[in-house]
């Protein structure tokens, strides 16, 4: 059975979170470390754009710059998306490709299928959304973004726990005239979260997502080695660059 | 002449285009939040496309994207050559 490494909840700006799981993807390709589940928040509170979006299209940096929300281009795909430091769970799994379908849309479902499993232990009935996303009823409650790199995969998403959906607007570049109460309602309409579905405490959601996705698992609690904090320090510093920032 | 389009994939994601042109294709930016893997590819899927005569058409355009995708090993994921090809042309088409 596959040995894997948990690294159990932390929180970490935005360039560090991304430069935490690229240190753990070129240390899973060199084989110094081991398939790693991690999860984490994001403080403080940032915005994260998918690899091919343009940061000025999307992110209104100003807004930013004035409630200290931070921003960051990612490494995979996918949309952007704010990350409140209160408001939701994320995880990062890290692992060679080869233990997962070579298909990306089939793996989507398999990792996804471990977070429904979760999310049902705490009464929650969500379904997997292809192409990445969960949703109940509907409406999505997590998103999820998967690349892969000389044989290793990583996926990261994130669990909504609480909406604060008027914050949402202000730091995505919504113009200021749709950010009104009828689109406000919309996005209730096709978003959802943990909160607002269970009764469940946050520390609940996290004990749930993470037995849903290390279940049927030889897991070990760990840590970062210090070979991967330098490299994750290190590489925090291109995630906070306007080279890689505004590169789009 | 500058143009930009946005079209939404029908059962996958957003693709974005801004572009310069003349009779043909200068500068190009695909954007979207769809998935390519590897990610790299997109910079040479888009200089696939610099340069390339608009007389080309759709038709044209998209086998060049599936041309450097398959020389790139890329794979697309809510997006297909067909609908950047189409975003390509709402661009040129609302260029001005």
């Amino acid at each position: 059975m596959v040995a894997w490494r948990l690294i159990g909840l932390e929180q970490n700006s935005a360039f560090m979170n991304m430069g935490i799981d690229e240190a753990i993807i070129e240390g899973v390709k060199a084989g110094s470390s081991k398939p790693t589940i991690r999860f984490y928040k994001w403080n403080p509170s940032a915005v994260s754009i998918g690899r091919f979006q343009s940061m000025r299209d999307e992110v209104n940096i100003d807004v930013c710059k004035s409630l200290g929300v931070d921003y960051v281009r990612r490494i995979t795909g996918g949309g952007a998306v704010y990350h409140d430091s209160e408001g939701e769970l994320t995880y990062s799994l890290i692992a060679p490709e080869s233990l997962f379908p070579r298909d990306i849309k089939e793996s989507y479902a398999v990792i996804c299928g471990w977070i429904i499993n979760g999310l049902e232990s705490i009464g929650i009935d969500a379904q997997f959304s292809p192409i990445n996303d969960i949703s109940v009823n509907g409406k999505k409650i997590s998103g999820n973004a998967q690349t892969r790199r000389e044989g290793v995969l990583l996926q990261h998403g994130t669990i909504l726990y609480k909406l604060d959906i008027a914050k949402m607007f202000s730091v995505l570049n919504v113009s200021k005239e749709k950010i009104s109460d009828k689109m406000i309602k919309n996005a209730e309409e096709r978003v959802t979260s943990v909160h607002s579905k269970s009764g469940s405490s946050f520390e609940e959601l996290y004990r749930a997502v993470m037995n849903g996705i290390t279940a049927n698992k030889e897991c070990e609690v760990g840590f970062l080695s210090g070979s991967e904090l330098n490299a994750a320090i290190y590489l925090s510093k291109t995630y906070s660059s306007d080279a890689w920032n505004f590169s789009r | 002449m500058y143009g930009a389009a946005k079209l939404k994939v029908p059962g996958g994601k957003l693709v974005s285009v801004k572009l310069t042109f003349d009779k043909s294709i200068e500068k190009i930016q695909i954007l979207g939040d769809f998935f390519i893997n590897p990610e790299e590819a997109l910079v040479e899927i888009e200089k696939s496309i610099s340069g390339a005569s608009i007389s080309e058409g759709k038709e044209g355009i998209a086998t060049r994207v599936a041309r450097a995708a398959h020389l790139n090993h890329a794979e697309f994921i809510g997006v297909t050559p067909d609908s950047i090809a189409e975003a390509i042309f709402l661009a040129i088409g609302n260029g001005g």
